[in-house]
């Protein structure tokens, strides 16, 4: 597979080379698709089901779904700057970053587990509501993911802090970082149509 | 935020995070409803779009033209943006 890397995350990577490593990319391209059929879903009910869709957005915790998509994004800038740090050596550096990054992922299931109980004392609840069931589907499947990221970068941070990666072999760390950024690619998608589109 | 002691790509990579949380709030305020469905949907595609690609080249480093993943990945960003078009326009007319 030709493979050019780009500026930054990738800036002093040779060309021909796959980031992180193939069987990371086979998840990342197998999550990808699961996601996008889901959005085709999506998209049927919408059409089937427009008037749950278009009151639907009306219904949800809109600031939680902002911070969610906010701690996503930063969650994912600190993975990049631990990227940065090991590719110069800094290990230490990496490891921080890492230990934030993993911070971010927490944060987002907590604000997550915080909309669900909102949910519930507000009645968005998983019956009769085409949108909120597509609700419940789409988030519940992104979560899991976000959980099994955070497992990856718990395995990275601990590799790092054992001084397995270097700048010359660093490919664990970046495959788990590679995986939440998809994390964060099906995130972006979910945000605008839950919580914004009518 | 120590940005004067950053590096090139430390200060890039971070003014991109600066403007993804910037489309971020910009779909929030659209989600208030002062657009039209149509527009709004427009918006939205245009917006997850750029996020994406964005995303893509700058977290995940897929920039080289020449490379099959990040055309497949970069791709998928204009696929995705287009069926919300497509959605969203659907709702406008059936609203």
């Amino acid at each position: 597979m030709e493979m050019v890397m780009g500026a930054p995350a990738g800036g002093l990577e040779a060309a021909g080379r796959v980031p992180g490593n193939r069987g990371m990319w086979v998840g990342i391209l197998c999550e990808l698709t699961e996601f996008a059929l889901m959005f085709l879903a999506y998209a049927w009910f919408k059409q089937v089901h427009p008037a749950d869709f278009h009151h639907g957005p009306a219904m949800l915790n809109t600031a939680s779904g902002v911070w969610n998509t906010v701690v996503m994004l930063t969650s994912g800038y600190f993975a990049v700057r631990a990227l940065l740090a090991i590719r110069r050596n800094d290990a230490a550096a990496a490891r921080n970053w890492l230990v934030a990054t993993l911070a971010g992922g927490i944060a987002f299931l907590l604000i997550k587990a915080w909309e669900f109980s909102w949910n519930i004392d507000h009645g968005v609840v998983g019956t009769g509501n085409s949108f909120v069931a597509m609700y419940y589907y789409l988030t519940f499947n992104h979560l899991v993911h976000v959980v099994w990221g955070c497992l990856g970068l718990i395995w990275a941070i601990l590799r790092t802090s054992f001084g397995a990666y270097s700048p010359e072999d660093h490919d664990g760390l970046e495959a788990a970082v590679l995986y939440w950024h998809a994390t964060d690619l099906a995130w972006i998608v979910i945000f605008p149509l839950l919580y914004v589109l009518r | 935020m120590k940005i004067m002691q950053m590096d090139g790509q430390e200060r890039q990579v971070t003014l991109v995070w600066l403007g993804l949380v910037a489309l971020t709030l910009g779909s929030a305020w659209l989600g208030e409803g002062l657009a039209s469905i149509g527009i709004t949907a427009a918006l939205v595609a245009m917006i997850v779009a750029i996020k994406g690609l964005l995303v893509i080249r700058y977290y995940m480093g897929l920039a080289g033209r020449g490379s099959r993943l990040g055309q497949v990945m970069r791709l998928y960003f204009v696929v995705v943006p287009l069926l919300i078009l497509l959605a969203g326009g659907a709702g406008a007319v059936l609203s």
